[in-house]
């Protein structure tokens, strides 16, 4: 790989970074927010590189053409294959993992939880599908009792057994390691997958509640499509964009 | 559509890439110019993406893999390059015989205590390798440098912290990983010591230190770049490979396999391979898990950080391929071996 080539390169992986990253939310869909200073510092870091290169390299490079074949002027042809994601990055950005990915994977274990606070008294009350999930599975105080609740996430197909899932796709540190929480949602038509949805409804009872057996389920009342939040790949109540 | 068609046209530029660099290779050697070979690829390329469209970039598979595939790359980069940085800065700015000094002079007694030395690297192992490359290249013996190599991502304290967090019932997790890990890593240096050629690794072709004619400064932003690039596209061979995995491999058949203690180690251990998670989220990974003993999961935290498809890559270009091939095979076994006999006793 020539020099043109090799600063050709930094930048554009450089300004790849700090465009998913400083000038736009992008880099969300791939890891973890905390990881949006060291995305911007090696974007910095690389089209510094990359233009240090441009501008002193010049003078080296007539030098080395004429004195010795061998310097630091070639990289090695692997490097090629670092265009893929410098360009994916600027021009054509991979969607967010989505319904594909849901129904591929099974859903999240939750966490053994023994004590949980008492439900807020609004109607209705906002929670993640984890929180859902463990208060349905768990809570020997039945505090979900004929509560209505409101979940968000997007649609994934469900398979056998009727109704569709809402799910909520969880990275721990990037899309790599993503994991999956669903719960089944009865009682409406079947949304188009992936898109967004806040929905409000109640328990669906089967198995006994606060028990292994319940199913995370709900009977919805209504459906109300939602932008995608800016923090899609949590699973906290969602942050809308502004 | 044209804006769109714009838009999806740049991808196949990049999409062919790889096709790119084998045509410039077979060309190069009928003495054609470069860039009349690049421009024969880039056709090449267009007419590909003519024929066959950009639909299939979307299908919800590719794309998956695309995302993936990407998210490995973007989450390792800042680490590679810490990494990169780090390894310049030790060819450049560090007299050669710091490390020899600080080290045991004895090899069998140096290669522990570079094991231990790795808890000072926070990061994952993309930032090892090269590392572990700039102390060879400083006169660290090879087989200390390899402790180093395998400790460095699975006992920092970054990545224990994270696996408390993610076991809060079983503190013992935190310290079986810890004393396989330091176990793996020195078993591996020894085993070097004893059966491990030199010959296996690559001949360290590259600039070594400070030369004259030029500045320290400018040595180490070569280096940097070259290191660099050099790794990156390893990196992305790796991921792409990890990616292939990921999406094809779904998680509901893990629990297949969860019921035998013995296959469920061995399966997880290859999982860790396949999955080539960082080091930081394995943890969290192992935690869901659920069906698994907890011996196979301290394998897969065991192997993990020490031999997966990404690291395979980056050693193979690092190193050389006759050396990843032996030493990654070496690592495994003797990882699922440490796992197994400390998971035992401590878990």
């Amino acid at each position: 790989m020539k020099r043109h080539a090799q600063v050709l390169l930094l930048v554009l992986t450089g300004v790849g970074l700090l465009h998913i990253a400083l000038f736009t939310d992008l880099y969300l869909r791939y890891v973890k927010e905390g990881l949006r200073p060291l995305l911007i510092a090696s974007g910095v870091l690389l089209t510094l590189l990359g233009l240090a290169a441009a501008v002193l390299d010049r003078r080296a490079d007539a030098h080395a053409r004429h004195t010795h074949g061998h310097d630091h002027a070639t990289a090695p042809r692997v490097a090629w294959l670092l265009f893929l994601p410098a360009l994916s990055l600027l021009v054509y950005a991979p969607p967010a993992l989505g319904a594909y990915t849901a129904a591929h994977s099974g859903t999240k274990a939750v966490r053994q939880q023994k004590r949980f606070d008492p439900l807020p008294a609004t109607s209705p009350v906002p929670l993640t599908l984890t929180d859902f999930t463990t208060r349905v599975q768990q809570d020997r105080t039945l505090s979900v009792r004929n509560r209505t609740v409101q979940l968000t996430g997007f649609a994934s197909p469900a398979g056998q057994g009727g109704g569709w899932y809402l799910t909520r796709i969880i990275f721990t540190c990037c899309a790599a390691d993503s994991q999956t929480v669903k719960v089944r949602v009865y009682g409406t038509e079947v949304p188009a997958p992936n898109t967004w949805l806040r929905v409000t409804g109640t328990w669906h009872a089967r198995g006994t509640l606060g028990t292994r057996s319940a199913e995370a389920a709900l009977d919805a009342r209504a459906l109300r499509p939602m932008a995608q939040p800016v923090n899609a790949f949590t699973d906290d109540l969602p942050l809308t964009p502004s | 559509m044209p804006k769109t068609d714009d838009l999806v046209g740049v991808p196949g530029v990049e999409a062919q890439g790889g096709v790119a660099v084998a045509g410039v290779g077979a060309l190069r050697r009928r003495r054609l110019s470069r860039p009349v070979a690049a421009a024969f690829a880039l056709g090449a390329a267009a007419v590909v993406l003519t024929v066959t469209g950009v639909q299939w970039l979307d299908e919800p598979a590719v794309a998956a893999w695309r995302t993936v595939c990407l998210a490995i790359t973007v989450q390792a980069l800042p680490f590679l390059l810490l990494g990169t940085v780090l390894s310049g800065a030790i060819n450049a700015f560090v007299p050669a015989d710091l490390f020899t000094r600080a080290l045991p002079r004895h090899p069998v007694l140096a290669v522990p205590v570079a094991g231990v030395a790795g808890a000072v690297l926070p990061g994952c192992e993309c930032a090892s390798v090269p590392v572990a490359h700039s102390l060879i290249r400083r006169g660290v013996t090879p087989a200390a440098a390899f402790a180093f190599l395998l400790s460095a991502p699975a006992i920092n304290p970054v990545v224990l912290t994270a696996t408390a967090v993610a076991f809060p019932n079983s503190p013992a997790m935190v310290a079986a990983r810890l004393l396989a890990s330091l176990a793996t890593a020195a078993v591996m240096g020894w085993l070097w010591l004893w059966l491990g050629k030199d010959e296996w690794l690559r001949a360290g072709v590259r600039h070594t230190g400070h030369r004259h004619g030029h500045s320290r400064w400018s040595e180490f932003r070569l280096g940097f770049q070259h290191d660099f690039l050099h790794a990156g596209g390893f990196l992305v061979l790796g991921a792409m490979a990890a990616a292939t995995f990921n999406v094809m491999v779904p998680r509901s058949v893990l629990d297949t396999f969860s019921g035998s203690p013995w296959l469920s180690v061995l399966f997880l251990a290859a999982l860790a391979v396949l999955l080539a998670v960082c080091s930081e989220a394995d943890a969290f990974v192992a935690a869901s898990l659920t069906g698994f003993s907890p011996t196979a999961r301290l394998a897969f935290l065991v192997v993990g950080p020490m031999v997966d498809l990404k690291l395979i890559a980056l050693q193979a270009g690092t190193f050389g391929r006759a050396f990843a091939w032996r030493f990654s095979g070496a690592t495994t076994v003797v990882a699922v071996l440490s796992s197994v006999l400390i998971g035992g006793a401590l878990l």
